[in-house]
C-alpha cells in the first residue's frame, strides 16, 4: 500500500513548481488501496518567513481527516516545499477534496487577512 | 608502386580538404506546461475598521477606515472568494450581537464590483483586490469602546 501512495505521490508530484503559492491546483488521482496520495508544493511569494497551514476540506469547506506531512510550519522568503497529503476514501470509490494553503503574513492588526490558495483533487478508486 | 599509392591517397585528401563544408542543420524543441496557478501576496494586512457617528457601524469604508489589498496573480480558470472573518475579538463590554459582512473588489487585468460572492477569473492578469470589512448592529444596540479585531480569508480555487 505505502508502496502505491508513494507512486502516485510521485507522479503528481512531476508538475512544475516554481514561486508560486501552491502547485498543482487541479489533479486526478487513481487509487488501488483505501486512500489516495497528493504531493503539493506550497511556495512563499513574501520576502519574509512566514507560517504556513495545509488543511483539506471536502466540497463544502468541512474538514477532512487527512494525513499530512507536515501540517504546519514556517517557510523562508521565495521558498517552496513539498507536502504529501494521503486522503481516505472512507468507502465512497471517489472523492473529491480541496487541499489548501493557508498563511497570514501580517499577523497583529486589527483587520486580519488570511490568504488560502485551494487545488481541487478528485481521488478515483480502482478495485 | 608504393610511391603512386602515396600519391594518390594525398590527392583524394587534398581533393577532400578543397571541398566546401557543407552545413548541417537540426532542430532544438521547446515544450513547457504552465500549469493552473494562483498566487495571493497580502500587500496591506492592516485594514482598519472605524466607528460610524452612530455608533451602529464598524466599517473599514466608514472616515478614517482603510481596507486591506492583496494582489492575486493567476493563469485564469480560478474562483476569488471572501470567507466569513474567523477570530473575532470584540470588548468584554459589547454584549450584542453584530453582523460581519467581508466585501472585495478588484482592479486590474479583471474589474469587479464590490461583492461578498464568489467571482470567477476565467482569464490570465494580475489584479489587486481591495478587502474591506463592516460590523453591524440593529435596533438600538451599538458598539462598545474597546478593541475589535477580526481575520477574513481571501481564497483563490
Amino acid at each position: 500500500m505505502l508502496r502505491s501512495l508513494a507512486f502516485l505521490g510521485l507522479a503528481l508530484a512531476a508538475s512544475p513548481a516554481f514561486a508560486q503559492s501552491m502547485s498543482p491546483m487541479r489533479g486526478e488521482v487513481t487509487s488501488f488501496t483505501d486512500a489516495f496520495a497528493i504531493r503539493v508544493f506550497p511556495s512563499n511569494p513574501y520576502n519574509q518567513k512566514i507560517r504556513i497551514d495545509i488543511r483539506v476540506y471536502d466540497q463544502n469547506f468541512q474538514p477532512v481527516n487527512a494525513k499530512i506531512a507536515p501540517n504546519s510550519f514556517m517557510l523562508g522568503a521565495e521558498a517552496s516545499r513539498p507536502v504529501l497529503v494521503v486522503v481516505p476514501f472512507d468507502g465512497n470509490n471517489e472523492r473529491k477534496v480541496r487541499i489548501c494553503t493557508e498563511s497570514v503574513p501580517f499577523p497583529n492588526e486589527q483587520t486580519q487577512i488570511k490568504a488560502q490558495i485551494c487545488g481541487k483533487f478528485l481521488g478515483q478508486r480502482r478495485f | 608502386m608504393k610511391y603512386c599509392m602515396l600519391t594518390t591517397a594525398l590527392a583524394i585528401a587534398a581533393g577532400a580538404m578543397v571541398q566546401p563544408a557543407l552545413g548541417a542543420t537540426g532542430n532544438v524543441t521547446f515544450n513547457g506546461t504552465v500549469a493552473a496557478i494562483c498566487t495571493l501576496v497580502v500587500t496591506n494586512g492592516s485594514g482598519t475598521m472605524t466607528a460610524s457617528p452612530g455608533l451602529q457601524s464598524l466599517s473599514s469604508h466608514n472616515a478614517g477606515g482603510s481596507p486591506g489589498t492583496v494582489t492575486i496573480t493567476t493563469t485564469g480558470n480560478v474562483a476569488l472568494s471572501v470567507g466569513a472573518p474567523t477570530a473575532i475579538t470584540v470588548p468584554p463590554a459589547d454584549i450584542t450581537p453584530i453582523t460581519w459582512s467581508p466585501t472585495y473588489s478588484v482592479a486590474g487585468a479583471h474589474t469587479i464590483a464590490e461583492t461578498g460572492a464568489s467571482s470567477n477569473l476565467s482569464t490570465p492578469g494580475v489584479d489587486t483586490v481591495t478587502v474591506h470589512l463592516a460590523g453591524t448592529k440593529t435596533g438600538s444596540d451599538i458598539f462598545a469602546a474597546g478593541s475589535y479585531s477580526a481575520t477574513v480569508t481571501v481564497t483563490c480555487q
